[in-house]
């Protein structure tokens, strides 16, 4: 777990970023890879090992930082609907009724749908916890936060070893 | 998300998983979505550029158009016009401009493929070993 603190640290702070309101509106697709690129950093400063970052170990970051990301993101955002009552799938509500309704889609399937967000918002509105979107952040934020933070560790070790390899040409 | 219900009307369904989806990584304020057709984009135009980016590179890359190898320098030179356009607009200096907004993107999206690109080689480079 020692090994893996750095893509702990900033695991928490890019699932922060991505859940808590206010700070979620400057939300991006750069603050995964950055967070993990940082862990990446971090790590190198905290065993002193300022060597060539070996691929397979920055996949492991960015995909540790991408986990620790999703982790702390579905139980803030869990935790804050349970309390609030609220989230931004109540808040969308009426914009995603205007896209169905919008879209070429027969009445039949337009109802079903707005059906099923209906009972979700319902149980949100009502309990502050649905299933369905239980299930639904726990498998994006999972799926999502884990390609994210690979790509942040391969980009990044592949910036920071390029670094390292100019400093060694300089010389 | 048009297009892909006139395939099958039953992908209306993972609309809103979509939607949430793409919240995670991009903060998809209404005024800063594209429109196609009358519907709107699922990310903000910055982000949308960052991943056209990204495909058109892939795409080149797959059909072996281009192989280049770029200095660590020209990613951050490629970087700069996106920092500095989110800077300049978020202190209200000018206002915010999609087309701006997408040009830059997509110039880190293109060129950012090349790192990963390069990164993804020398893992299977290492693996091999």
């Amino acid at each position: 777990m020692k090994k893996y603190l750095a893509a702990l640290i900033c695991g928490f702070g890019a699932g922060v970023l991505q859940i808590v309101p206010l700070v979620k509106s400057f939300s991006c697709c750069m603050i995964l890879p950055l967070a993990a690129s940082i862990s990446l950093l971090l790590d190198q400063r905290a065993t002193r090992n300022f060597g060539k970052i070996p691929m397979k170990k920055a996949l492991l970051f960015g995909l540790f930082t991408g986990l620790f990301a999703a982790l702390f993101g579905s139980v803030f955002e869990l935790l804050i609907t349970f309390i609030t009552k609220n989230n931004d799938v109540i808040a969308s509500f009426t914009d995603l009724q205007r896209i169905v309704q919008n879209l070429p889609l027969s009445e039949e399937i337009k109802k079903e749908v707005l059906n099923i967000f209906q009972s979700v918002r319902e149980d949100i509105l009502k309990n502050g916890f649905s299933i369905l979107y239980t299930f639904s952040v726990i498998l994006n934020n999972f799926i999502v936060n884990s390609i994210f933070g690979s790509v942040g560790g391969l980009v990044g070790a592949q910036i920071i070893n390029s670094r390292l390899s100019n400093q060694s040409n300089g010389k | 998300m048009e297009w892909l219900t006139k395939i099958d009307e039953h992908f209306v369904f993972v609309l809103p998983f979509l939607q949430k989806t793409f919240s995670l990584v991009c903060h998809q304020e209404k005024n800063k979505l594209l429109f196609f057709d009358g519907a709107e984009t699922l990310a903000c135009a910055r982000c949308t550029g960052i991943y056209l980016g990204l495909l058109i590179s892939s795409v080149l890359v797959l059909f072996k158009l281009s192989k280049k190898k770029f200095h660590i320098n020209i990613l951050l030179i490629a970087s700069v016009p996106m920092i500095v356009d989110v800077l300049l607009t978020s202190l209200n200096i000018y206002t915010y401009s999609k087309l701006i907004a997408f040009s830059t993107g997509l110039l880190l999206g293109s060129i950012g493929f090349f790192y990963l690109y390069a990164g993804l080689n020398n893992l299977i480079l290492e693996l091999k070993r």
